[in-house]
């Protein structure tokens, strides 16, 4: 059932704010691996809660919200391009307090971590999509769902990219 | 480092990220009030300008135009009629296409799969390229909007020789080109200089994302074939 025709606007704003709050990690992983610089990351979380929000009301619950959640915001990060748009900049209700967190991580986590994220960033948008969905531990099934590609090969291309992570990992350990 | 290690320092490092991340509610609240932009609302000034002007030129000339055609048609030079109107429907059409492809893209609904999305955008985009292909066709029309019949008399057979060579080269040109300046010719040097500013890269990078669908789709149909 489409979502927007069975409740109303306030429920709606509700709903929002608890999808938002439920997922922000989502949004705030995707928005970080698809941009490094942080006034790009901050308009395509922008971005991202807007069509977020556009598209509630068009919530079809047959699908999990998860898919749902990833489709949107994939597809705001692959297609965003940078200053692309004249914006009205809001105060993005996301707010990162990591840095105190990432200083207690053990030096060298910390810095495997930070080369994951760096060779993630280096994948092409597709491809980094599939990382992405494959690290938040989604099924084969889930990630063609949301991919729009059959689960063989959601299979082949996630063991060439995996396979190609590990052998940067290893010149790089090397 | 093998696959779980991956996923577990991925994972271990997100569930911190997750609890350090704040939604204030009163934010949340400011997007819920945003209205859904219109096309203009998303598009860079420039781009707005150049579409204000060449409506207003659209509008301006095509009124001079009109009045010409009905109240002093023996006057006005035929050439300069035919070159003006032709200029004024070209611009008048990519003006059309290019607004209703900025709406198409911008009525897309992103809860589709993403390769589905991305390839319509893409193509979208893509096909803004026809807005071009259709203005360089005006290119012959600035060779003969000046032509009067005072051209053609004998006398003048070597202004019309070199008259005539600049026209057919700027139909040929735009012909040409009209005919040429598509996806599958992205990677020739010539589409690269004609699209080297940036304003065309929104352009160029849906083709290389096209590019990558293209192999995506590729590796569906072998694994469908085996």
């Amino acid at each position: 059932m489409v979502f927007g025709t069975m409740i109303s606007n306030n429920e709606l704003n509700d709903k929002f704010h608890q999808i938002i709050e439920q997922h922000k990690g989502v949004l705030f992983k995707i928005a970080k691996a698809y941009c490094q610089n942080d006034d790009d990351r901050q308009d395509l979380l922008q971005e991202m809660m807007i069509q977020v929000w556009k598209s509630l009301p068009k919530y079809n619950d047959t699908f999990a919200i998860t898919t749902w959640l990833y489709r949107i915001c994939l597809n705001v990060a692959i297609s965003f391009y940078r200053k692309s748009a004249t914006r009205q900049h809001l105060n993005i209700p996301l707010v990162e307090e990591l840095t105190s967190i990432r200083d207690e991580e053990s030096n060298e986590k910390q810095e495997q971590l930070s080369l994951l994220e760096k060779f993630i960033s280096e994948l092409n948008d597709f491809d980094k999509a599939l990382m992405l969905l494959y690290l938040e531990d989604k099924s084969h099934s889930e990630i063609s769902e949301i991919m729009g590609l059959s689960v063989s090969n959601v299979g082949t291309k996630l063991g060439r990219i995996k396979e190609k992570l590990k052998k940067k990992f290893s010149q790089f350990t090397s | 480092m093998n696959e779980n290690e991956l996923k577990l320092l991925w994972q271990s490092a997100n569930e911190k990220l997750e609890s350090s991340l704040q939604v204030n509610k009163k934010n949340t609240d400011e997007i819920t009030r945003l209205k859904a932009k219109n096309v203009l609302a998303s598009m860079k000034p420039v781009k707005v300008m150049t579409l204000i002007v060449g409506f207003v030129w659209v509008i301006g000339l095509g009124s001079i135009l009109g009045n010409l055609i009905a109240n002093h048609l023996g006057e006005a030079s035929l050439f300069f009629l035919l070159s003006a109107t032709i200029q004024v429907l070209l611009t008048a059409i990519a003006i059309v296409v290019y607004v209703y492809q900025l709406a198409l893209i911008n009525s897309i609904d992103f809860s589709e799969p993403v390769l589905t999305i991305q390839e319509k955008i893409s193509k979208l985009k893509i096909s803004t390229l026809n807005v071009t292909r259709l203005l360089f066709l005006q290119l012959p029309i600035w060779t003969t909007f000046y032509w009067n019949d005072k051209m053609f008399v004998a006398e003048n057979w070597l202004l019309w020789i070199l008259q005539g060579m600049v026209t057919i080269l700027f139909t040929l040109v735009a012909l040409w080109l009209f005919f040429n300046i598509k996806y599958e010719n992205r990677n020739k040097k010539w589409f690269q200089w004609i699209f080297r500013g940036k304003e065309w890269q929104p352009i160029l990078q849906s083709m290389e994302l096209l590019n990558q669908i293209d192999n995506y789709q590729q590796q569906d149909e072998e694994n469908a074939s085996h």
